[in-house]
This record gives structure tokens, sequence and C-alpha cells, in this order.
């Protein structure tokens, strides 16, 4: 993409008792990108062309397993989106929408939420009494659709979602000009913001060996009160289920920028299968982001499908499987990133044998702190762990 | 005792005093009777006395003495609702209706293009004079008397053929009603030929013997003398009269009111004007004043007169067996044979014998030999056998193309279309069901001019504002109503004659402005022989019929057991030998099963058309919704990349729309020149001699003479 000496618009935004706005580099790439969009279309329109945006699919059509990445990537398959076209023409108008709001946001070095940028805009269409957005989920899916095909990540379009994850441990870190020690966050720990880009959190000193990565928040709270992280100087992340973008980025970041390896406790379940295979390969929906976000090193600690006989835990906290629960696990042994790995397979195979699913609290039933001072010991000492 | 049966021998004493009062019929009849049966009667009396019974209040005899004749015009006097005359506005919508009915088929059975003019004029607080006037034939002398003076006198009743008036009582009753109520007796004028004299009549009706009483000329009427003297005569006079060379015109004075709206004498000329699309109709209202300049006219718009019916004989499907009795008693000195094949429609001699076979009779027996048996064996081989539907040129419809042509005049729409289907029999009379639709337009509600609406809050009889909107106008249902009401801000119950002239006002704005697309109601125009049907429309299998088609699959919406809603007038013509009404007043046709199949049939027909007009309509709106789509978002577009790259947004603007309209521009290729979307498949409906398009609404028929006959044409 060719340079254009339009980037300094930017700075010369029309209200002059504004503050000027200090653009990092990565805001200045992406407002050039924008710009280029609106240029293309632009000459279509001179050259009496059909002006169209390309926009890669995100269907699964579209996903291969990268073997030597060891992470998901997107195809070259793309949709065309054009104004021309009945069917199209809201659509397309709304993705120029997104386009345009986005580049407000970075010109005035502000962020906003997904539901924001609908709000920021949804009006009516002039002379009509159509509105441009109907609701949400029309805006969110279009946002998507801009980062594939401006190769941003929403983050970089001045875009945020909501918070979810904390972070305890020997690290500190500069959160947008603010300095953050994680090891004096109480009981509470950090709260792992949406965007955390390089830009606005930077690392500091960190003593820290390894990170555990768990599932749940109330899990978390119980490695954070037995201090678990302090003993075993580590740093402590739970993502609240799923891991939204800023829990994973900021787990890539601390793992690739820092070398620290990654370990994760989850349910013995497809669902915990399932997040251990985002974090290690990354998502079919956000496929384009592997390479900035996956994990491939993860390891997987348990709860393991031999745990029951293991730890010797009592018939109450065995939770049966159900029909979906079963097809999901047969799906996920089928991914290309599981299907070659025999220790998989047995995993699997194993936890369809037992017929049910055991959570990590379901240790509590041996002894309150057997999670932090018996289960996860042993296996880190063992290096007993799946890959 | 003997009794002696002198009840007839008292009977015939007491008949030559028909003025008598009962009792006083009674007492002669008492004093005449046998003192033999007084006896009897007293000593019944007595007897009964004696025996502790109640003594009767009559007897036998003394009921007797006062049982006698009623005749025909008697009856209908007292039963005045029998014949139309309900009420006053009713009793003068039914004295125009006969007159006009009698000139039109006078004028059609002589030839002559009918010319037809109607006066109504306010003489009193409740009374009006009315005059109907047309330029046909004439009536011979000797006959005008007879024709308006003795009710069931006429041409008609004997002879099958198609017409408007079927029994001969219409006009009589007319004038009997207008002398019962007023007092003054009918005025007839009638004239031959332009050379010979005219003949000047007033008479009454003496109800009693049912014959005409001549009141002018001592009894015998009056000539007036063709040329100039006749005029003079006629100004000295003050006899009313068109100089036409040759018509009839009768003026019956009677109690009355005048309305405007529906069952209107207003609506019922309209109606007429469809029907009769060959018809000049010269109208003077009571309100514009006798004998000023102000007349409506409605024109005609075709010089061409209908097809004259033939009269054809009865078939022998329709015939019931005292009619056969009664036919074969007056067919003296026939063989059976011949009797059958003269006195019936479509009975060959080999039917006749096909028939005299089955019946087990001789077909050379002589008629007058034919007893009570054999009749009834001839009635029942009649209806065996199988005989050949009558011919059907003894009707004369509208036919299609006038059929379009008459409602477009009146009626304001962007859609006509008419359907005459092929002649159908009914108990042995021949009908044709015509249908004709016209769709789109301003309900008649909407172009209401403000003196007119308020003419008519004043002299309306509806007790609220919102029964005054749906009894007045065309098409206004309920909800129209609502509506205009809302829009005007008035209170529904406001009752109608007593609004401020404020509020009428604003009722008028309403009405020019509210759509009323989406609340109106179907308008049926119900017709018989050519003759508007403007009353009992429930009643009617018309309206029946209607109800009961499915208008949804058409595109009209339509709530159960309804009329559809929707900016649609729909008018059905019966033509037939013998309309079968309901009643006496002529006022809805009955619902025999091969009529309701006709109706049906056509209503289909027409139905089917409109729905391929809808969707098209419909099409092209989507279109026009798509296009609009593009041009929508282009607005958008060009302000977001401006946003972004700061290009000038109104050339951008410009830009895109050039590419819109050249991405357009194959779909434009579509459409014809007059800017409609034409599909391939339904460029048929252009080309059908049996639609009309037009693509703008046409104003209402009514002109005032002074500006001309300038009537527009699609």
């Amino acid at each position: 993409m060719a340079k254009r000496p339009r980037k300094t618009v930017a700075a010369t935004n029309g209200d002059a008792k504004k503050p000027a706005v200090n653009l990092s580099d990565r805001d200045k790439k992406t407002l050039r990108d924008l710009v280029n969009l609106a240029d293309r279309i632009v000459v279509d329109a001179d050259k009496k062309r059909d002006p169209y945006l390309d926009i890669p699919a995100r269907t699964l059509s579209n996903i291969k397993y990268n073997k030597t990445k060891r992470f998901l990537e997107m195809g070259s398959n793309s949709n065309r989106r054009q104004l021309f076209n009945l069917s199209q023409a809201k659509v397309y108008m709304q993705s120029l929408l997104v386009a345009s709001g986005s580049k407000r946001l970075i010109d005035e070095g502000k962020t906003t939420s997904l539901r924001g940028l609908y709000y920021m805009l949804k009006h009516s269409i002039e002379g009509t009494k159509e509105e441009t957005f109907d609701d949400q989920t029309q805006s969110d899916t279009i946002i998507e659709d801009m980062e594939v095909t401006l190769n941003s990540m929403r983050e970089e379009l001045h875009l945020y979602a909501k918070n979810a994850g904390s972070m305890v441990g020997n690290i500190t870190l500069t959160d947008t000009g603010d300095e953050i020690d994680c090891s004096r966050m109480g009981s509470g720990g950090y709260s792992i913001p949406s965007i955390v880009e390089p830009e606005a959190v930077q690392f500091g000193k960190c003593t820290a060996k390894f990170i555990l990565h768990v599932e749940k928040d109330t899990v978390w709270r119980r490695f954070n009160e037995d201090k678990f992280w302090k003993t075993h100087n580590c740093i402590l992340t739970h993502g609240g289920g799923q891991p939204p973008r800023g829990v994973r980025r900021m787990l890539y970041r601390l793992h690739n920028e820092l070398k620290l390896p990654v370990y994760c406790l989850l349910d013995n379940d497809p669902w915990g299968y399932y997040i251990y295979s985002v974090l290690k390969q990354g998502s079919i929906n956000l496929a384009y982001e592997s390479k900035r976000m996956a994990i491939p090193d993860t390891k997987f600690l348990g709860i393991r499908s031999r745990d029951y006989e293991r730890c010797e835990l009592s018939p109450s906290v065995k939770i049966n499987l159900n029909d979906t629960d079963i097809k999901r696990a047969k799906q996920i042994a089928n991914y290309p990133w599981f299907e070659h790995k025999k220790p998989w397979q047995k995993e699997i195979e194993q936890m369809l044998k037992n017929g049910f699913k055991l959570e990590v609290e379901s240790l509590i039933s041996k002894d309150i702190s057997y999670v932090t001072e018996v289960y996860t010991p042993e296996r880190l000492k063992e290096q007993d762990w799946l890959d | 005792m003997a009794k002696q049966p002198s009840k007839n021998g008292a009977h015939a004493g007491s008949a030559p005093k028909p003025k008598n009062r009962i009792a006083a019929a009674a007492a002669e009849a008492a004093e005449a009777e046998d003192p033999a049966d007084e006896s009897v009667g007293e000593e019944n009396g007595q007897e009964a006395a004696s025996n502790g019974r109640k003594p009767r209040r009559a007897t036998a005899q003394s009921m007797a003495a006062s049982q006698r004749d009623i005749s025909v015009s008697e009856f209908f006097a007292k039963n005045r609702h029998l014949l139309g005359f309900d009420n006053p506005r009713k009793a003068l919508l039914t004295t125009i209706k006969e007159a006009v009915d009698n000139s039109l088929d006078a004028c059609e059975e002589a030839g002559i293009l009918p010319e037809i003019w109607v006066h109504v004029e306010q003489t009193g607080p409740n009374r009006f004079k009315v005059g109907v006037q047309d330029n046909g034939p004439g009536i011979v002398k000797k006959q005008i008397p007879l024709i308006f003076g003795k009710l069931l006198y006429g041409s008609k009743f004997h002879r099958l053929r198609m017409s408007r008036g079927q029994q001969g009582i219409g006009i009589s009753a007319a004038g009997m009603y207008g002398v019962l109520t007023t007092g003054k007796p009918v005025k007839i004028v009638s004239k031959i030929s332009p050379k010979k004299p005219a003949h000047y009549y007033e008479i009454k009706i003496d109800t009693k013997k049912n014959l005409p009483e001549i009141l002018n000329g001592k009894g015998e009427g009056e000539d007036i003398p063709p040329g100039a003297s006749g005029a003079a005569y006629i100004e000295k006079h003050g006899i009313e009269w068109v100089d036409v060379g040759h018509g009839t015109r009768v003026t019956i004075e009677l109690e009355g009111k005048y309305l405007r709206g529906r069952g209107s004498v207003d609506e019922y000329l309209e109606q007429t004007a469809i029907a009769n699309p060959h018809v000049r109709i010269h109208y003077q209202d009571p309100e514009s004043g006798a004998g000023q300049t102000e007349e409506k006219l409605y024109d005609r718009s075709t010089d061409q007169l209908p097809k004259e019916p033939k009269e054809i004989k009865p078939h022998p499907y329709g015939i019931e067996l005292g009619m056969l009795v009664a036919m074969l008693s007056d067919a003296r000195g026939q063989t059976l044979s011949q009797f059958l094949t003269s006195s019936f429609s479509k009975v060959s001699s080999a039917v006749a014998s096909k028939v005299c076979q089955t019946a087990g009779v001789g077909t050379r027996t002589s008629t007058t030999k034919v007893g009570r048996n054999e009749a009834d064996k001839l009635f029942q081989a009649l209806r065996e056998t199988r005989i050949a539907p009558p011919s059907t040129d003894c009707i004369s419809p509208i036919g299609e193309e006038l059929l379009l042509k008459g409602l477009h005049q009146v009626v304001p729409g962007e859609f006509y279309v008419a359907a005459t289907r092929p002649p159908a029999v009914y108990r042995g009379n021949p009908f044709q069901i015509e249908v004709a639709l016209a769709y789109g337009g301003m309900s008649s509600a909407n172009k209401v001019p403000f003196d007119v609406l308020e003419d008519l809050l004043e002299e309306t009889d509806a007790r609220t504002l919102r029964q005054f909107l749906t009894t007045t106008f065309y098409g206004l249902g309920s909800d129209a109503a609502d509506q205009i009401i809302k829009e005007a801000d008035l209170s529904p119950r406001t009752s109608a004659s007593k609004m401020k002239p404020a509020e009428v006002k604003k009722l008028h704005e309403a009405m020019r402005n509210v759509n009323l697309e989406s609340g109106q109601t179907m308008n049926v125009l119900r017709y018989a022989n050519r003759v508007p049907l403007q009353f009992q429309p429930a009643a009617c299998a018309i309206t029946q019929t209607v109800m009961g088609t499915n208008w949804r699959s058409y595109g009209l919406s339509q709530s159960r057991g309804s009329l559809p809603t929707g900016p649609v007038t729909i008018m059905v013509h019966m033509a037939s030998v013998w309309v079968p009404f309901t009643s006496e007043s002529k006022e809805a046709i009955a619902s025999y099963p091969e009529i309701q199949k006709e109706l049906r049939l056509g209503l289909q027909s027409a139905g089917r058309k409109l729905g391929m007009y809808l969707r098209r309509r419909l099409k092209v709106k989507q279109e026009g919704e798509r296009r609009n789509i593009f041009l929508r978002y282009l607005g958008e577009v060009a302000t977001a990349v401006s946003d972004i790259n700061n290009a000038d947004r109104k050339k951008l603007y410009d830009q895109l729309l050039l590419v819109a309209k050249k991405k357009t521009a194959t779909a434009d290729a579509k459409f014809n020149e007059r800017g409609e979307f034409v599909d391939p498949a339904e460029i048929e409906l252009e080309k059908d001699p049996s639609v009309l398009i037009v693509e703008k609404p046409n104003e209402f028929g009514i002109k005032e003479k002074a500006k001309g006959n300038g009537q527009e044409t699609s």
C-alpha cells in the first residue's frame, strides 16, 4: 500500500481546541489502511466502476491448520461485497460506516466499546425512516469483517470488549501510564484489560517462572488465597471460562516476550478441551488472529480423565456426559491438531469410556486445598501433562 | 229444521251497495235473509243462551254478508310497502324509477335513442312534483288512461322478453300513491307525431273498481293541436312539457322526501347512466330551482342502441301444472302435438311426440279433450324429457365494451375490467350475468365540495357524525369514518346536523386529506335488466355472492362474511326475461342456484384480472422501492468515505449516482414508454379488450350543462 501524505490529516483535526493526539505507529498504519480503502472507492467511482470490498471468508471451509506453525490460519477465500447489489447494499454501507467510525476514534485518540460504536454510527438515513443499524449484532459482525479486511485487530481499531480475567504474580507492568504491581493486587487481582497492545501495556520486572492459567474465577481465588503464585513463583491467570481476546493476548505476550511456559488447569469435559484448543491453536472465528494469540506450546495439566481413579474421588462428584458432550468430544478428537496425537486420543477415549465429566472443584471433596497443595504441585513435579 | 242454502242469495242481495259500512251491510243482509235463516240465527242464539254457553258474536251468515271482492288497487293501496312506497324518501325514488324504466323500455322497443328529462320540484314542506319526460314513441290516446290508471295493465306480463318493467304495476301504483297523499291527479301528455295533436290527461284511479277516472276535458281528456297554437295552449294552461316531436310525459305530485347520498334520486340516475350508456338524461333537482338553467346532464357515451331482445315462448321446464292446464284450455282446437310445438320454445315435433309417448297420450288428441289426469302426466313428461335450453336472443346484455365505457364515465379509477358471462337458464328462463369492476381513484368523500357537505349535513337524519359518513358516501366504511373523525379532532358522537361552522370546516379538511384507500369497502352496484337496485342489499343474491367470493386471492383484504376493503366499485347486472325478485318492490334478486353459479363465475373472472393488475402494481412499487434503496445508501457511503479520506463528498456522490443509474438502466429497459413495468406474461392485460387501464383517475361524471360536454377519455 503506497504511502500517502494524508497521514498528517489526523493531527489537523477540525476543532482547534482539542489537544493534539499522539498517534502510535500502529495507529498510523491502521489509518493508512483505512484511507487506502476509501481511496479505492473514489477511484472506482471515478472510473464508473462498481465499488466493492473483498472480505476474507470466516467460515470453516476457509480455515487451515498450519502444521509447521502449529496454529490455525485463514485461507485465501474471500467474499465480494458490492454497493450495487440489492442484498448487499446495506451491509456495504454499514461496513464503510464502521471504517469511518474507527478512523474517528483513532483521530481523537479514544477507544470505545462495541456497543459504543454501535451508538456512534446509528442514525436514520436522510429522507427515510430507516436506521443505519437496527441492532448491535449487525455492527458487531461488521466490526469483525473489517478487522479481517484491514488485517487489524479490533483493539487496533480502538474498539474494546468487556474485561474478563484476572492476574496476580511476581511481575510489574505499566498499563496506559499507570504502574501495576501484580504481587500487590489483593484478593481481587489485576483485571486484565481488553486492549493489551504494546502501546498500552508494557512489561516491567518479572521474577515469575511460569504461568498457570485456570478456567474459572472460583478456582483462581482458591489459588490466590493459598498464595500459590508466591510459593511456586508463577503468574496466576484466569479467563472466566472461554478466555476473551485480552487474556489470550496477555498470555501470548507473556509467553513470547518473557519466555514463560503456560500450563492450563481446566475442567475434564469437552468444553475444557475446547478452551485448551483455542489457547493452543486459535479459534475458527478469529483464525486471522491466531498468529498473534495462539500459544502452540501450552500444556494441559488437568483435570485428566484418569484422575477419578488416580485421585480416588468419590462417585458423587461424577457428572454424566450428555449427548452433546459426546458429540463434541468426538468432534474435538477429529481436530487436525489432536488427530495424530496418541495421548490425546487416549485421553478423549478414556473420558468417553468413563461416561462422566469432572470439574476442577470436585477436588475439594478430597480436601479444601487439595488442588493447590497436592494435585497441581504433583503434576508439575512429575511433568505429567498433555501437549 | 231445514236450513236453506240462502247464503249466496242473501249475499247477492246485498252486493250492489259497495259503499256500505260493515254494520249496515250486515243489517241489510239480515233483513234480506230468509226468515227461516233468521230464525235459525236467533234460534242458535237462544239455544246457546238456554244451554248456558256464551252467545256468539257473529254468525256465519252475518260474516258472509261482509265478505266481498277486493280490487287489486284497494289491496295495493293498503299495502304500499310491497310496491316500494314504504316511506316518503323511497316513494319519491320509486316514482321516478318506474317512470324512467317505462320511458327507456318504450324508446328501446321503438328503436329511438332515449333522451329523458327528470324534473323534481318541491311544492310544500313534504311535497314534491315529479315530472319525467321521454322522446319515445308516445302512447295511443285510448290506452293512456288504462296504462296510468289501472293496476296490472300492460304489455309485458304476457310475454317473455327482457324488459325493465315486468308486471305493469309500477307507474299506476305511483300515480295512486300520489293521489292518496296529495289528492292531486296524475298528469300525462303524450305525442305520437309532430304533425298530430298531443293528448293531455289528468287521471285518478278508482281503487275499488281498478279503473281510471279522467278528470279533465269532461272526462275525455284534452287534445293539444300541433304547432304554434299548441304551444300557446300549453303556456296558457300551465302544462309542463319539453318540446319534442314525439314522447310521453308523466307528472305526479306526491308526498316525499328529498335526500342525497345513498339510496337517493341522484344515485339512481347516476347508476342508470352507467348501465345505459346510450341514454341521455337531463336532471333538475329540487335544489336548483324550477325552470332554471341549472340542470345536470348525464350524457350518452355511445350512439348505439342495445340489440333488440326477441320475445320467446315459455320453456317447458319453467312452467307449473296450473299454468299448463290454463294454456291447454286456451288453445282451442289444436292437437296436442301442435299445441306443444307452438306454445313452447325449443319443442320440435319429435320432442312433442316423445313427450306424448312418455305421458301415454296420443299426439293427435285435441287439447280440449285433455283432462286433469292427462295434464298431470303431460306435465311430468315435460319435466322428464330432455329439451334443449331456450334460445337466448331474448336477452340483450350490455356488453363488455359498453360496460367499461359506462363505468369509466361515472366512477373514478385506474383499472377497469368487464366480464359478460354466456347466457344460462334458471327454471326455464334464460338469463345472463355481467360483471364490471373499477379499481382505484378517490372516494367521493375526498372530493365533496364544502357547500355540498354543508347541505348534506343539514339534510341528513343520521344521528351521529359517524353514521352520517358511512351512510352518505360510497365506499366509506366505519374504519375510514373513524379515521376522518380522528383527523378532524371531533367526537364521533357529534350530532351531524348540529355541527358548528368551524367543525364543518375541520371535517371538510379531514375528508380531503385522509387517504381512504385502506378504509373503503367495496361498493356494490346491482342491476336487474339495466335498472339499478338500491335497497335491500343484504337480501339480494348479488350482494350475497359478492360477499361469499374470496377476494383475498385477488389481492384485496377481506374479513370473513363481509365485503372486501379497498377503493373498488363492482357492478353486477342480471339480464333476464323474468328476473326473480324476492318481493313485489323489485329490490333484491332471489338466489336460485343457477343464478348464484353464474354470479360466482362472473365475479371470479373479473377478480382474476384485478389480481393480475394488483400484483403488477405491487411489483412496480417494489421495483421503485429497490431503486430507492441504492439512492438512500449512496449518501451514507459518500459521507463515510469523505470522512475517511477527505474526498469531495458531492463529487463522489454524483459519480456514484451515475454508476447507480447505469446499473439500473438494464432494469429500465424493461419499462415501457409510460414508465410502468411490463412483464411479458402480463402484457396480455394491456391488450385484453375487456380491460381498461387509465393513468390517472377521472373526474366525476357530473357536469354542469353550461360547461358543455368535455368529458376526458384516457
